[in-house]
């Protein structure tokens, strides 16, 4: 016990159940508040969440794109790169892949391989600007990537009134021909492939880290920049490949939304992805195997508030305060973690 | 007796080592008292108990005669006492004044009140003499003046009893001069102060009491007129150590390294080096002697490839390094231990294994194909941690769970292996326990009879005058002269490490 308890992991894992635990306690204590049972919500949300075989795909369906959002976030941090852009990046890779699924006719596989394709160059071409400004001129990327977010739901939303809106129709793109649809797993849900490449793209991320050369490297430069310049990493092109790799992640994500959910772009496309990704990615401390299970809880909460407004007399907001708890539950975990300097713990295990 | 502080039966286990064993220690106010002992002996970890830092398996504490749990150092701190690291912890972005009042500010209608600050600073400086200027940012002070801040720091919290973790490690001859004249006039005013050191010359000269550990036990508290500089090598390693100059084969290998006319500057754009010139051959050591900032790290840095250089030339067997990333000089053979081991050295949150393999993660034995063999890195940790006798538990330990002395074991371990046959080794045994200084000693000779060009940076003469062949004196950014290594006349070193010109001595 003592020694599963030593190991950096169990302790992650300690820690962040505390935090969410600690969350979901405040959370209890304003749905008392407004004279709801908290137990009745919680039942509720659970039941919205996994109550039958529709709803857990339901669940699963929003855990995907949290869940690649989420790796993309992995990535920046890992290399001590703050990428609050992903959101942005996610706009442009649906876009991107929306145009391709709809201007261009292909045979079906190749068809949605280059829509993914360009959907991961605008993900990745939309963070090398900040990417640029970071390793050039030190600009802080925290400020200049949440800033591109505006500018690309901005962008995307002119793109698709202004050039392809369809005729008639909302603000959304034409549909994307079926030869572009990501395949679905079951016959009752819009489950996608989606999850599979999640899956695969979190257990790849955390094997690149753990055994590969590169991945050493961007450890070495996000954990001790001057350590790693001095045993002969280049910490700049090492800063800059990171956050393109993860803005392509970013953008990949906005890519299997388009392709696998709703077969167009449309205004709003993809609400708050991008920064659920980031949270579940913090919550996990940077794992990428972690993040599958952190983004599980966040497709939970957000599958499961559905029902919310349905059964009881919470409204879905209450949601949006759990997760704002569990940012600051975990904001003052890592406080804690961080007054556990001394005790000579270590962040990234090889 | 009066007691300042009074530790009795303390025990501190990590996992199933044991870093203090039932240790008592009695201080008595108004002395100093030093606390000497090898690498990993457990003179931090004690200092970090009592300091409220680590909390004690077992053992009461007392302070000021009161029996009392120091769960953090905020209690410590109520108590009088006050702690300068071994690693210091400053916030370079800020400025001196800030620095000292980092979280006890000065307020005034709820703002920081900076003026009171420096103000305070300023009286605090002159009374007990140590200059600051209260403005000035910390980042690119030198580590004299970072000490005298964090001392400040301390003064500033009413501290009446002063630890001091290796203070000395990273001073000069010069700073280290004062800092115990400030220490002496401290324990005037009835202060006390506990310090840790490696220098037992330095213990001898100014400790009143000394207590030795050993594998985490007290060996002996013994005042210090009762004790020889002999036994207390004795005592902390069990034999007798020498600093005798190293017998030594006759070399005449090929120029290696070969610096021309070299001008640097530093952080501030000042010149750090002017018109350095010098050469390494292989199977030689060439020291450069200096008190410490006078461009020594400058040069160590500007040849490593982690400075530019704004004029002349570097070469590393023939071929020009000056425009060349750290990688390519690496792989062209340079090895380098740096100066600042905790900065540069090492990652101090990876493991050991981690720390061991950088600069070497993308070739084989320990990588192909851009896979890594942990299995094979952890067997390479493993040979180091028995060859340099690292105190470790394993190759996966982090770095920052061992001991000061042992960290920078661990460095040497990967420059001395890492292939290199040029050796750049700034402060080699910078925090090392006089034991293993002499280990580290035997390996820098065992480099040299291989072949390698050496150049060793030391603050310590008498590191120097062991192993160099020549020595380079530094002043100023620039090479005063040079002496020979096995004739070594100490008063002119002394001259031209303050900046007398040789050309002048014969003169007077
Ligand atoms: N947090 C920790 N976890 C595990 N082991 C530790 C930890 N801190 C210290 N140790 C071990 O305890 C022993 C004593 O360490 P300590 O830092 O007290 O040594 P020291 O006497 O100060 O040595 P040095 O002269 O090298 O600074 C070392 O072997 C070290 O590896
Ligand atoms: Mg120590």
């Amino acid at each position: 016990m003592r020694t599963l308890l030593a190991t950096g992991w169990a302790r992650t894992l300690a820690g962040q159940l505390f935090a969410i635990a600690i969350a979901l306690a405040l959370g209890s204590v304003i749905i008392l508040l407004i004279d709801e049972s908290p137990v009745r919500v919680f039942v509720t949300l659970m039941r919205g969440a996994f109550g039958d075989s529709e709803k857990i795909a339901g669940t699963l369906l929003q855990t995907t794109p949290i869940l690649i959002c989420g790796i993309a976030a992995c990535i920046g941090l890992r290399g001590g790169m703050f990428n609050v852009g992903i959101e942005g990046q996610l706009f442009l890779g649906g876009f991107a892949a929306a145009w391709v699924g709809f201007a261009f006719s292909l045979p079906p596989v190749l068809h949605v391989l280059a829509a993914m394709a360009l959907a991961v160059v605008a993900g990745a071409a939309w963070v090398a600007i900040p990417a640029f400004f970071r390793v050039r001129f030190g600009t802080n990327e925290v400020v200049s990537t949440i800033l591109a977010n505006y500018i690309a739901t901005l962008l995307t939303s002119y793109f698709t009134i202004f050039l392809f809106k369809r005729p008639g129709g909302w603000s959304e793109t034409p549909p994307i021909l079926e030869s572009a649809y990501l395949p679905e797993l079951f016959s009752f849900s819009r489950l996608n492939l989606g999850l599979l490449i999640g899956l695969a793209l979190a257990i790849v991320t955390a094997a690149f880290f753990r055994w590969t050369s590169a991945g050493y490297a961007v450890t070495m430069v996000g954990s001790a920049p001057k350590f790693a310049e001095y045993g002969g990493i280049d910490v700049r092109r090492v800063g800059f490949g990171v956050l393109l790799v993860s803005g392509a992640v970013g953008g990949l994500a906005g890519g299997v939304e388009t392709l696998g959910v709703h077969h167009r772009f449309m205004e709003g496309f993809a609400p708050g992805f991008g920064f659920d990704g980031l949270i579940a990615a913090l919550l996990a401390n940077g794992s990428p195997v972690g993040t599958i299970f952190t983004a599980l809880f966040f497709g939970a909460l957000r599958a499961g508030s559905l029902l919310l407004e349905v059964d009881t007399t919470a409204s879905r907001e209450i949601i949006t305060v759990i997760q704002a708890l569990i940012i600051l539950a975990v904001s003052a975990d890592l406080i804690m973690r961080r007054r556990g300097d001394r005790t000579g713990e270590r962040r990234w295990k090889f | 007796m009066d007691l300042a502080v009074d530790l009795s039966g303390i025990t501190k286990r990590f996992g199933a080592f044991t870093a203090n064993s039932g240790i008592d220690l009695a201080v008595r106010r108004g002395e100093i008292h030093a606390i000497i002992g090898e690498n990993g002996a457990g003179k931090t970890t004690l200092m970090n108990i009592l300091f409220g830092l680590l909390q004690p398996d077992e053992g009461t504490i007392a302070i000021g005669g009161k029996t009392m749990i120091v769960d953090s150092p905020a209690v410590a701190i109520g108590q009088g006492l006050g702690m300068v690291h071994q690693h210091f912890k400053l916030v370079p972005s800020l400025t001196v004044a800030d620095n000292i009042f980092l979280g006890m500010e000065i307020r005034r209608n709820g703002l920081i009140d900076r003026a009171a600050q420096e103000e305070r600073t300023r009286s605090l400086s002159e009374k007990f003499r140590l200059r600051v200027d209260p403005r000035e940012r910390v980042a690119g002070l030198s580590v004299g003046m970072e000490q005298r801040i964090e001392i400040l720091k301390v003064l500033a919290r009413n501290a009446r009893t002063i630890i001091l973790d290796e203070p000395t490690a990273v001073l000069t001859p010069q700073e280290s001069r004062d800092l115990f004249r400030t220490l002496r006039s401290f324990v005037d005013d009835g202060m006390t102060v506990i310090f840790i050191s490696h220098h037992l010359e330095e213990v001898m000269a100014v400790s009143d009491t000394v207590t030795v550990l050993r594998d985490g036990r007290v060996v002996a508290t013994k005042p210090k007129s009762a004790l020889s500089k002999r036994e207390l090598v004795r005592l902390m390693v069990g034999r007798d150590v020498s600093f005798d100059r190293r017998p030594r084969g006759q070399t005449n290998g090929k120029v290696a390294l070969e610096v021309e006319d070299l001008w640097v500057r530093d952080d501030r754009q000042l010149a750090a080096l002017k018109s350095v010139s010098l050469s390494v051959r292989a199977g030689e050591i060439v020291g450069i002697a200096g008190v410490a900032g006078n461009g020594q790290t400058e040069l160590a840095e500007v040849l490593s490839g982690l400075r530019p250089a704004s004029h002349g030339r570097a070469r590393l067997h023939g071929q020009d390094i000056l425009d060349l990333p750290p990688a390519a000089i690496r792989a062209g053979g340079l090895a380098h231990v740096p100066g600042d081991r905790m900065v540069r050295g090492v990652d101090r949150t990876a493991s050991l294994s981690a720390n061991m393999l950088i600069g070497r993660h993308r070739r084989a034995p320990f990588a192909r194909a851009g896979v890594i063999d942990w299995s094979a890195v952890h067997g390479e940790m493993w040979t180091l941690i028995r060859r340099f006798d690292i105190r470790a538990r394993g190759p996966e330990d982090p770095a920052r769970s061992l001991s000061g002395g042992n960290i920078q074991k661990v460095v040497l371990a990967r420059e001395f292996t890492a292939g290199g046959d040029v050796l750049l080794i700034d402060q080699p045994t910078r925090g090392v326990d006089i034991g293993a200084q002499e280990g580290i000693h035997d390996e820098i000779m065992r480099q040299r009879a291989e072949g390698r060009a050496i150049l060793l940076i030391s603050t310590q003469l008498d590191e120097l005058k062991a192993l160099a062949d020549r020595i380079l004196i530094m002043f100023d950014g620039r090479i005063m002269g040079a002496v020979d290594g096995a004739a070594m006349d100490e008063d002119a070193i002394g001259l031209m490490m303050a900046g007398v010109d040789p050309a002048d001595m014969t003169e007077a």
